[in-house]
């Protein structure tokens, strides 16, 4: 019976949408805005997502990362702070630390990570948006850095000597076969000795652009720093993964010991690793999906004013249905239903529109966007109930109407 | 015609509306006591604002009565819900209204089946039977047709037939000829005559006096009463008197014969059945 009821009001609805066309397409055009921008921006951050946790996986599950001070993930100043404000804070790490982890059991390797701060420049080009990282020669193994030309820092290579993204190498040289060549930080000159594979990766565990980044020596990078080490990070891989957070109970222990036993530190493991940068774009999906849902709202009143003044202009067929034996509940799902049909509608143009859009943003982008089930279960909820909350006040109105004074209606 | 032991289709007592509040209150029923049996082809006659339209929409279950009872073939609707009420109107009552009501987006058949769809019909079957009806006025050709390319007296035989088409037992029309030239207003008639003959029950509102020659009964209403309720000539002599309306059906008849307007002879204002 109900089943029965469903296919004539689509029906229905069907022709009456039909005999009003234009009005139909704009207000599901208004849908298809809202619910696109909705797709577009969950396809795009589910893009970065997904970034994240394809390295958190390609890690091998056995890498674990120490990061000064306590990183709180439930704190919503966490959003407002992610990781890359550590540059700017006095770490609590130390060489000590780096040497104490490197020496504990099951600790296969252990790489500092320390930013300096300045320019990357040949006597003619700088390069604008570079960045320097000192570190240990345990990185290229521990991060999986690949090398196209020449070597990665070791322990026998010469303190003036770098590696560098090709990104950066374009960037200075104009080519990505740079070995040889030299450039300046801060009046020191570094010549380089390997260039890495381009890596369109700017998303990693590291918050660092291996691209466009200049590889220095720990020493080096301590000679910025008035002999002092600077550690963000400190990656560290475990003999075992099935062992990483044994290995990790040892590390938090042995460094709670070097820190007086001051818990000025943090150990992430899987995808808490990601977790501040994902955490930081989820803030911002946040918010971009909450102003997209306003722009849905807006469609979802043109919905509403669309079934409203097709409610007033059949005010006699209403009259007449309700005089030939509809209850008032049949009124209420014949109108409901053309609402729905409107808001589906819509959903449908704007998930695929939204979809069209993301995957043209992301031309300019380093990621792809994410095509998930939950995108589209978002887009197909987010329109359902634009239709049942905008389609039910006009629905119920209609079914109220007096059925005498319908019929008398612009005699 | 009435059937004994079958309860009368209609039966109306102390039926009262009332519309405003205050000082603005009026009755536009006051009073109604009335019976109509299966197979009368009653007419409802009288001045404007008299009450009968009023009268219809309570019959119709369109409308509540703020007074008084109203049994429809034995059961009182007082106390029925609202979805009850829908089924009723969509099992029982088929309306014909003065200014047809077509969908203008349905064809004819669809407009002719539309009722069928509240009784849970499927939509092959409901459309055969729509079918089916349309035959009966002759419209076979214009299934297909769109309300509006047919004339006003083809669109209101459509309408005729959807308040046919779910078998009711009582067929309510409220001025069916009013928008009607009197060549279409006759083949209306005729139609809704053959009907009647058919054995349905017709009660219909008029401000046509000539019309009355099809009915087998006449009222007239008068501010909210009736003020006359008479057999036509007509039905007098193939019919035997009914119990209900006793002796006073002679008067009534002559009433009926000096003049057309009952409201302007008070002197029958009594012939309502009690």
């Amino acid at each position: 019976m109900f089943r029965l009821f469903l296919l004539e009001h689509i029906q229905n609805a069907y022709y009456s949408l039909k005999t009003t066309r234009m009005r139909t397409t704009l207000s599901t055009v208004g849908v298809a805005i809202g619910v696109a921008s909705i797709t577009a921006i969950l396809s795009l951050s589910g893009g970065v997502s997904q970034i994240i946790a394809h390295q958190v996986d390609a890690l091998g599950g056995n890498i674990a990362v120490v990061r000064p001070g306590i990183t709180n993930q439930d704190d919503i100043n966490s959003f407002a702070n992610p990781t890359v404000a550590q540059t700017y804070t006095t770490s609590t790490l130390s060489e000590e630390d780096l040497n104490d982890i490197q020496s504990l059991d099951g600790v296969d390797s252990a790489a500092p990570l320390m930013i300096i701060n300045g320019s990357v420049k040949t006597n003619d080009t700088t390069a604008d948006k570079s960045t320097i990282l000192a570190t240990t020669p345990e990185l290229v193994d521990i991060a999986h850095l690949p090398i196209k030309d020449g070597q990665f820092i070791d322990s026998v290579t010469n303190r003036d000597t770098a590696v560098i993204g090709s990104g950066l190498s374009v960037a200075l040289f104009g080519t990505d076969q740079s070995i040889g060549q030299t450039f300046k930080i801060r009046g020191q000159t570094f010549t380089v000795i390997g260039v890495l594979k381009n890596m369109d990766d700017p998303i990693n565990f590291n918050n660092v652009d291996f691209d466009q980044t200049a590889i220095i020596s720990l020493e080096s990078g301590k000679s910025f720093n008035r002999g002092l080490t600077q550690i963000q990070q400190i990656d560290v891989k475990a003999k075992d993964s099935s062992k990483l957070s044994t290995v990790m109970g040892k590390v938090n222990d042995r460094l709670l010991k070097n820190h007086k036993g001051e818990k000025d530190f943090s150990i992430l493991t899987g995808s808490d690793i990601a977790a501040p940068s994902s955490q930081f774009f989820k803030a911002i999906t946040g918010v971009m999906t909450t102003i997209a849902a306003i722009s849905l709202v807006v469609g979802g009143i043109g919905i509403m004013n669309i079934m409203l003044v097709g409610v007033a202009e059949r005010t006699r067929e209403i009259g007449l249905r309700k005089s030939v034996g509809a209850s008032n509940r049949n009124i209420i799902l014949q109108f409901l239903i053309e609402a729905l049909i409107i808001s589906l509608l819509g959903g449908l143009l704007g998930y695929i529109g939204g979809y069209g859009l993301a995957f043209a943003i992301s031309t300019f982008l380093t990621f792809t966007p994410a095509v998930t089930w939950e995108v589209a279960l978002a887009a197909f909820i987010t329109s359902l109930l634009v239709g049942i909350v905008f389609g039910l006040y006009p629905a119920i109105r209609a079914a109220r109407k007096d059925p005498i004074e319908s019929l008398r209606h612009y005699h | 015609m009435a059937k004994k032991n079958t309860p009368p289709v209609i039966e109306l007592k102390g039926l009262k509306k009332r519309y405003g509040i205050g000082d603005a209150e009026h009755f536009a029923l006051d009073g109604v006591d009335l019976t109509i049996e299966k197979g009368e082809f009653v007419t409802i006659m009288g001045p404007s604002g008299c009450g009968k339209t009023t009268l219809l929409n309570l019959l119709g279950l369109l409308d509540h009565p703020d007074d008084g009872d109203y049994y429809l073939e034995g059961t009182s609707i007082k106390h029925l819900s609202r979805s009850h009420q829908a089924r009723i109107r969509s099992d029982q009552i088929g309306f014909v209204f003065q200014s047809f009501n077509l969908i203008n987006r349905l064809n004819v058949i669809e407009n002719v089946a539309l009722p069928l769809t509240y009784s849970g019909m499927f939509r092959t079957k409901r459309l055969q039977k729509a079918s089916e009806v349309l035959k009966n006025f002759h419209l076979s050709e214009r299934e297909y047709y769109m309300p509006w390319q047919l004339s006003g007296g083809q669109m209101q035989r459509v309408a005729i037939a959807r308040a046919l088409v779910s078998s009711p037992s009582i067929i309510l029309a409220d001025e069916p000829t009013g928008n009607l030239d009197s060549k279409a207003s006759h083949v209306i008639m005729e139609e809704l005559s053959d009907i009647h003959k058919r054995g349905n029950t017709i009660i219909m509102v008029t401000h046509n006096p000539d019309l009355t020659t099809y009915a087998s009964r006449v009222i007239h209403m008068l501010d909210g009463k009736i003020a006359s309720d008479s057999k036509t000539p007509r039905e007098l002599k193939k019919t035997v008197k009914k119990v209900s309306l006793g002796a006073r059906h002679e008067e009534a008849k002559t009433a009926k014969k000096t003049t057309r307007a009952a409201s302007k002879k008070r002197k029958t204002t009594k012939a309502k059945k009690k």
